[in-house]
């Protein structure tokens, strides 16, 4: 079979709930042994996907294949499937073995293979010695890995995950995030993960499916979808992104169609010290700080420009700057948002300089 | 609220009343039920007690409420079921309905029945000619009883099977569990300790059960007295002691049931600390 035919696919999907278009027209292809995430803010038809595939929700039109195989009347149990549940939907008056050998003892497995599976898996999730607990003795971070696990007992062909870090508090969930990509890759197990945080989705999958009132928006790598944005909605969603009222408005941006909106990043923009060395200093323009935010390892600096309050990052190595010092800004490049298209757009002196030299 | 620990007055007026309301409202009268049932001395007491027409009271008794804990289990788990893990038409249609023998007077329901089944209901001749019995009899009884207790069960079992979601049965319904595997592995478990509250107060509650069955009853002796509506017949004949034995008796099964409850109670926090 062709490595980069689609495993898991979607055709024209679309479902209504009551008034409600939660999917629209919805296409997508997920090549075998990918990581793939679902983004997309809350009420954008993530979840609602998801459960699709897995065949909790039937759509009220479209085909869903998997293995070149239309599912939609299968049984969700019949389409070898793992799902992780936002809160684990761990059963909770079983200990953590009856929980990782409910699915395998459903298929009547025996119990010594039984047995040597949920050891493996234990041993696999870094849980040994836990199996006579119960969901409410575990951290979270276990309650999440015993919820990994049980989903993978069946030996699953693909892994569904709803918002797997959701219910776990910010330093664990890094350490997960890490653990979760490790373990996929080496399982080779086509897998699909929902979740509303963007960092998430960048740090941890190989291709980002970015949904948005019911829609598909766009589909690509996290380095496509951040240095191409192919709809508005992707450009202001991906990365820190700033509003512009009118771009126009910064020096050496020429005016592009008849709109003037554009989107920044904090790493469009250059802040600089008065006298700081500066290549391209003649083309920087003037602005006023207005809040510095101490992030740990760098500074966010808040500079008013234009009636823009545009945000840039600064090494704390870097000379310091106080609230109300004027200070050069330059902008490398923006994204202007043009009707429903996003260009790239860079700062005309750079060319004219590159000229130069 | 933080408990109130420095002021005095106020904890003892509180807990002064609530003795005096429990001795007055309650302790006094079942000491005057001993009382009056041990007036005429022990033996007097036994005979009144092993009564025959006594002992088939309190067996009827015991029957009606083993028929209305049973059906209204099976019935209690059903609703409480599909009105949680189902979306449907009419769903806050049913879920009033199961209320409605709480709301109303179970004389009501008594005569609801004498008219649903009695000898001017279109349905009389079709349950006369198959011999059906149902009014005047021990059916109608055990009917008056399940009307008055069913929703004790359900009322349980609903708090506790919203909260808990439908996550759990998904994940099990994923896996290929059937309809009864998840309902035995995941739901049951869940449910078991609410149940068994459910069943304790419905107990409670059928064996003290008086006007609805006393519209159906017709007070035959021996046949369709239960031991409530035994004791009225005896206190209005002026048999004071045979009354208050009798009365005694229902005592008694009702400390059992509250024993009973007081463990459930237990055993429930308890289980519930450990697999919140």
């Amino acid at each position: 079979m062709n490595e980069h035919a689609a495993y898991v696919e979607l055709r024209n999907i679309n479902k209504h709930f009551k008034d409600f278009h939660a999917t629209r027209d919805v296409n997508i292809a997920i090549p075998r042994g990918q990581l793939a995430a679902l983004l997309g803010p809350s009420g954008s038809g993530k979840t609602t996907i998801l459960r699709m595939i897995a065949g909790l929700e039937q759509p009220d039109s479209g085909e869903i294949l998997i293995g070149g195989r239309v599912v939609n009347n299968v049984p969700g149990s019949e389409r070898g499937i793992g799902f992780v549940f936002q809160n684990y939907a761990l059963f909770r008056y079983m200990t953590v073995f009856d929980n990782i050998a409910f699915g395998l003892r459903v298929k009547k497995a025996p119990e010594t293979a039984i047995r040597e599976r949920v050891t493996e898996l234990l041993g696999l999730i870094g849980c040994s010695g836990l199996e006579n607990r119960y969901p409410s003795q575990l951290s979270g971070g276990q309650r999440q890995r015993v919820a990994f696990a049980r989903a993978l007992a069946p030996n699953p062909q693909i892994l569904l995950l709803d918002e797997p870090f959701a219910a776990i508090d910010a330093k664990v969930r890094l350490e997960l995030r890490t653990w979760l990509r490790e373990m996929i890759t080496r399982l080779h197990i086509t897998s699909i993960f929902v979740t509303h945080d963007q960092d998430e989705a960048i740090e941890v999958a190989d291709e980002i499916i970015v949904t948005n009132k019911g829609r598909v928006e766009q589909t690509g790598s996290p380095q496509e979808l951040y240095s191409h944005p192919s709809t508005p909605f992707v450009a202001r969603f991906i990365g820190n992104s700033i509003p512009v009222k009118d771009y126009t408005r910064f020096r050496y941006f020429e005016r592009f169609g008849p709109q003037t909106e554009a989107v920044l990043r904090p790493e469009f923009i250059g802040i600089f010290k008065k006298g700081e060395k500066l290549q391209y200093a003649s083309s920087a323009e003037e602005g006023v700080v207005e809040d510095i935010i101490f992030r740990g390892s760098s500074l966010e600096i808040r500079v008013r420009l234009h009636d823009n309050l545009l945000s840039a990052i600064r090494s704390v190595n870097d000379p310091a700057i106080h609230v109300g010092e004027k200070v050069d800004v330059f902008i490398y490049r923006l994204f202007i948002i043009d009707g429903g298209r996003v260009t790239l757009a860079h700062n005309q002196s750079l060319k004219k300089e590159s000229v130069v030299i | 609220m933080e408990p109130q620990t420095n002021s005095g007055p106020l904890k003892w007026t509180l807990i002064t009343a609530s003795a005096v309301f429990l001795s007055v409202f309650l302790l006094l009268p079942l000491a005057y039920i001993v009382a009056t049932a041990l007036r005429q001395g022990m033996d007097a007491y036994l005979a009144a007690i092993t009564d025959k027409y006594t002992c088939k009271a309190a067996w009827l008794t015991i029957q009606a409420t083993l028929w209305a804990v049973a059906v209204n289990t099976v019935f209690g788990i059903a609703a409480a079921w599909c009105l949680t893990k189902f979306a449907f038409r009419g769903k806050k249609i049913i879920s009033t309905c199961i209320d409605l023998p709480v709301t109303v007077s179970p004389i009501i329901a008594g005569l609801i029945y004498l008219l649903t089944f009695g000898r001017q209901s279109f349905l009389y001749p079709y349950l006369d000619s198959w011999n059906i019995k149902i009014i005047f009899a021990v059916p109608g009884i055990v009917l008056a009883t399940i009307f008055v207790t069913f929703p004790f069960i359900s009322r349980e079992l609903l708090p506790v099977l919203t909260a808990q979601g439908t996550d759990e049965e998904e994940a099990a319904a994923l896996m290929g569990a059937g309809a009864f595997t998840i309902f035995r592995k995941v739901t049951l478990p869940h449910i078991k300790w609410a149940l068994l509250y459910g069943v304790v107060l419905c107990t409670a509650r059928a064996m003290g059960e008086f006007g609805a069955v006393s519209v159906l009853s017709g007070h035959l002796w021996g046949k369709t007295n239960t031991l409530p509506l035994y004791i009225e017949l005896l206190y209005q004949g002026y048999d004071f002691t045979g009354a208050f034995a009798a009365s005694s008796l229902l005592v008694v099964m009702a400390i059992i049931i509250l024993a009973l409850r007081l463990w459930l109670e237990r055993r429930g926090s308890k289980e519930l600390d450990i697999r919140k």
